[in-house]
């Protein structure tokens, strides 16, 4: 008898939350789908770095098992207080509290099975989509095909159960609690709205403007990690008082009779609106910051799909490039192992030289943007002790400044396809990241290499030589050329040929051009080839890892002495990816939840908005009006909380977007990923609204009629 | 006195082809400027489909009814509720307040619905609140209100646009008889002082007593009419309880 009951108010549930059960569908679909992750095979055995895909996106799983546990029992309780009179009188026709809290769980249960089923059902598919997105991601072939791993059930099973455990704890103790006056009372409860203090309350909201506008002001200046906290704790106060300011202000300028509230239908919207936002100010903080890490997840998201867009296919544009410490290394055993593995168009060996200065390192860190003022002297001059200091203890330049001869340059450009260039006598190229070129474009009046020294063993080594050549810049070139450590770190200065003659070589490079593509973990075996050296070898010279240098790029690093290109570019695909697709499972996750809250609670108040509207129609008011009245109050309800949490994100994600184009040199502009995560955030809104809106009316027409 | 509103063999039909319910069968009367008129009439005869009718919120079947010149049976739904907000005020037993507004709020809203100004909708809200002698509640909530003073709310929510008709559906059905008579005593006033024209349905012979002219419904069909005239209103109650005492005293 009660599993029937069980069964028709579970039914009845579905119905009257029916976006609850979409958005609990769509967190079991996403589960299975991104679970599947962690138990496919097919990746496996291409990359050994799988195993970060699976710590990230088991990390998402544990944020997003909190987030819906708290869906869960947020809605547990809600349907409760709904239906208090209900449970009222079953206790009065005699029911026990147990069997009721029994029979309660039970529809709860039932509700979650027929999400988790039907959610598993669409994951299957889902699943594809994103495993055929993670292949294109990865420049793989995906082949369709529907697989079931028991792994991926169980865990999905476990996960979303595990939410719901979770959540339904507290209910057995909730109703063990109440009596049936309680239970009988509940229900009207929200109809008593209790305004005190309301000049006082409404302070709140100046000083979260004031905060905001605070946070906007010196967000990008915060320092040490006192005012990193003390910036935290007043951003959640403010998302949380933020509402009750709001809510008692409007009350304030409604009690001040304020001309706006005279204009057609806006004291009943400003009465209703404010209402409303009382009664949910924790829960309207709470969907402000739901929104605002889904904001920032899908803005971070999007900074390293562009990357991986913009750079990926540009950061290694040799086939193989090989780095050795050994000025004298001939790269024999490596070309020796590379014929055997790959078919070879060319092989290239070449130096990069120096001068035993670091005159181009200090130009470089007194001049580009990323350094800022870090490395100069207050009249703007370098610090040379802080310079030499960085230069020997940080892994970016290399301690001497880092040259090449034009032929060896000509010759690599060729092997890229690039135009070849000339140099006069007294010239010198830059050769430089292209995110760097618009910062070196006065080098040609700045930095002038006259102070050439003689070369090193020379009777006059450390002084400048009598007949040195003034050598000026006569070209910048920005094309990508891997100056990663290989050629250079940020940049390399193209010499003519004969001025080599007074340097010296610094570490030697192999440039591969191969047929085809490389086979998957070359790199790994041409790091291996390295290791098994011979004992004198590895005495002599440092290990290659420890003395390459990897620039200045910070966000995004992987410095391969070995890098083939082919096994480099999917390992850095697969490890975005494992970072994007888990920020975007959490900022979907999220969104949906927080925007299930707004439209549950507004659907389940559409019955008593029912009764408003009907006065208001008696009053005079046109269906056409009530309508639009309905939109209006949608709109002000929904965009609320979205357009805090877009202010708040907004400095955040703007300032990180700034930093990462400034160290990435993604060309896009920094503004782009808050827009775009905009544009997706209310694509999914708007599906939201519109079903809202649409149910608010039908539900609000049945209870006009 | 003129014929204000014009009630021409209305009828009323419920139901679906096998199962017509006839709520109000060719009805015909009028009520003139300035009249108190009653509706009673047991359950199931007629007269809150009969009110709903002549509020607009509801269509005839057949018959037409005129306010003045205006046919409201040939408008659309538009001109309806335009008609609605121009022309009507309406009390209910429910009272019918938005439970998310002030007392005073309620008033201005009717007011600011039907575009009046700042100063016109305060000044007005202010001589409604006086009237109805809910100045002191102002500010508050209906929930923090007795029955009598929200009643009175809704009475001067109806009035706020000096309506041609209001319309009262059991207006004391919630109230205690010290606010029922309070009230009743301000329909009165409003009637014969202001010159409100109110058309009452209810199924309170004490109510009644307070009316000008009283129909009796029955089956849909107006089957009594008693006017008060100049009796004193004791006689007129006494009148009213002999009709019921004829029909076999069920009114509801």
């Amino acid at each position: 008898m009660y599993l029937k009951l069980a069964f028709r108010n579970m039914k009845r549930s579905a119905r009257d939350y029916l976006v609850y059960l979409l958005t609990m569908t769509l967190v079991s679909a996403l589960m299975y789908t991104f679970n599947g992750l962690l138990f496919q095979n097919e990746l496996r055995q291409y990359w050994n770095t799988e195993d970060m895909m699976e710590v990230m996106v088991c990390l998402a799983t544990v944020f997003i098992m909190l987030v819906t546990a708290w869906l869960i029992a947020y809605m547990v309780r809600f349907m409760m207080e709904k239906r208090s009179t209900e449970f009222g009188i079953y206790l009065l026709l005699g029911m026990k509290k147990n069997a009721m809290t029994k029979l309660y769980l039970r529809e709860n249960i039932l509700l979650g099975a027929i999400s988790l089923l039907s959610g598993m059902f669409f994951g299957i598919f889902l699943q594809q989509v994103l495993m055929a997105a993670l292949f294109s991601m990865l420049g793989m072939t995906y082949h369709l095909h529907v697989a079931f791993h028991p792994g991926t059930i169980s865990m999905t099973v476990f996960s979303f159960g595990g939410c719901y455990l979770l959540s339904l704890f507290r209910c057995r103790r909730k109703f063990k609690k109440m009596n049936i006056r309680d239970l009988m009372k509940a229900s009207q409860k929200n109809e008593e709205i209790k305004e005190k203090y309301e000049q006082a309350k409404r302070l709140l909201l100046l000083l979260s403007v004031l905060f905001i506008l605070l946070f906007w002001r010196f967000f990008g200046a915060l320092q040490s990690n006192g005012d990193t906290a003390l910036f935290l704790v007043g951003l959640v106060s403010t998302i949380f008082l933020f509402y009750i300011g709001l809510s008692a202000s409007i009350v304030c300028y409604i009690r001040k009779k304020g001309s706006l509230i005279y204009r057609g239908e806006n004291l009943f919207l400003l009465r209703q609106f404010a209402s409303k936002v009382r009664t949910m100010q924790f829960t309207m903080g709470t969907l402000t910051a739901l929104f605002t890490l889904a904001f920032m997840g899908s803005s971070f998201a999007l900074m390293l799909g562009s990357w991986q867009t913009h750079l990926l296919k540009i950061k290694y544009p040799f086939d193989i490039l090989l780095y050795s410490p050994d000025p004298a290394d001939t790269f024999e055993r490596e070309m020796q192992f590379l014929k055997e593995k790959v078919t070879s168009l060319e092989y290239y060996p070449y130096r990069i030289y120096t001068d035993g200065d670091n005159r181009v390192n200090a130009w470089m860190l007194t001049h580009l943007s990323n350094w800022g003022t870090m490395y100069q002297n207050p009249d703007g001059d370098p610090n040379m002790p802080d310079i030499e200091n960085m230069l020997e203890n940080y892994n970016t330049y290399y301690v001497c400044d880092t040259y090449m001869g034009l032929s060896d340059y000509n010759h690599l450009r060729g092997m890229l396809g690039y135009e070849k260039i000339t140099l006069k006598e007294d010239e010198y190229a830059l050769q430089i990241k292209s995110r760097l070129a618009q910062d070196v474009q006065d080098i040609a009046d700045s930095l002038k290499l006259s102070g050439i020294p003689e070369a090193p063993g020379s009777p006059g080594a450390g002084n400048l030589h009598a007949d040195s050549p003034l050598l000026v810049c006569g070209g910048i070139y920005a094309d990508p050329f891997s100056q990663d450590g290989h050629n250079g770190c940020d940049y390399l200065i193209i010499v003519p040929d004969k001025v080599l003659g007074r340097m010296h070589p610094y570490y030697s490079e192999l440039a591969v051009d191969i047929d085809g593509s490389a086979p998957p973990f070359l790199r790994e075996e041409l790091d291996s080839l390295r290791t098994a050296g011979t004992e004198a070898f590895r005495s002599a010279a440092p290990a290659p890892e420890d003395s390459m240098r990897q620039g200045s790029d910070t966000l995004i690093v992987f410095g391969a002495v070995n890098a083939v290109r082919d096994n480099l570019m999917a390992s850095m695909a697969y490890m975005l990816a494992s970072v994007t697709i888990p920020l975007f499972y959490i900022s979907l996750v999220f969104l949906c939840v927080a925007v299930t809250v707004l439209s549950v609670q507004q659907l389940s108040d559409s019955a008593n908005y029912g009764f408003r509207y009907d006065v208001l129609s008696k009053l005079g008011l046109k269906e056409s009006e009530i309508h639009s009245l309905i939109f209006r109050q949608l709109t002000a309800y929904y965009l609320c909380p979205a357009l805090l949490a877009i202010l708040i994100s907004g400095k955040m994600i703007l300032f990180a977007g700034e930093r990462f184009v400034m160290m990435t040199g993604v060309p896009v502009s920094s503004g782009s990923f808050f827009l775009k995560s905009i544009a997706l955030f209310f694509g999914i809104y708007l599906v939201y609204f519109a079903l809202t809106c649409v149910s608010f009316t039908r539900n609000v027409r049945r209870g006009h009629r | 006195m003129n014929s204000y509103i014009r009630i021409c063999d209305i009828e009323k039909y419920y139901g679906n082809a096998s199962h017509v319910t006839k709520a109000v069968d060719r009805l015909s009367f009028t009520v003139d400027r300035g009249e108190f008129v009653g509706v009673m009439g047991a359950s199931g005869s007629g007269k809150t489909t009969l009110l709903n009718l002549l509020a607009t919120i509801d269509r005839v079947s057949a018959g037409h009814i005129f306010y003045g010149d205006t046919d409201i049976t040939a408008l659309s739904e538009d001109a309806l509720s335009e008609f609605r907000k121009n022309n009507l005020g309406f009390v209910f037993q429910e009272y019918n307040l938005l439970d998310t507004l002030t007392i005073e709020e309620n008033i201005s809203l009717a007011l600011t619905l039907r575009g009046s100004g700042k100063k016109r909708a305060q000044e007005a809200t202010a001589k409604l609140l006086k009237l109805l002698d809910i100045e002191e509640v102002r500010d508050k909530f209906p929930y923090q209100t007795s029955g009598g003073q929200k009643q009175r709310c809704a009475c001067a929510r109806a009035l706020a646009n000096d309506p041609k008709l209001l319309l009262a559906d059991e207006p004391t059905g919630a109230l205690d008889s010290l606010s029922s008579q309070t009230l009743l005593e301000t329909f009165t006033t409003l009637n014969q002082n202001l010159g409100t024209t109110i058309l009452m349905v209810t199924h309170d012979v004490f109510s009644a007593s307070y009316c000008g002219r009283i129909l009796f419904l029955r089956d849909g069909k107006i089957f009594h009419e008693l006017l008060r005239g100049a009796k004193p209103r004791q006689l007129f109650l006494q009148e009213i309880l002999d009709v019921l005492s004829f029909t076999g005293g069920k009114t509801e």
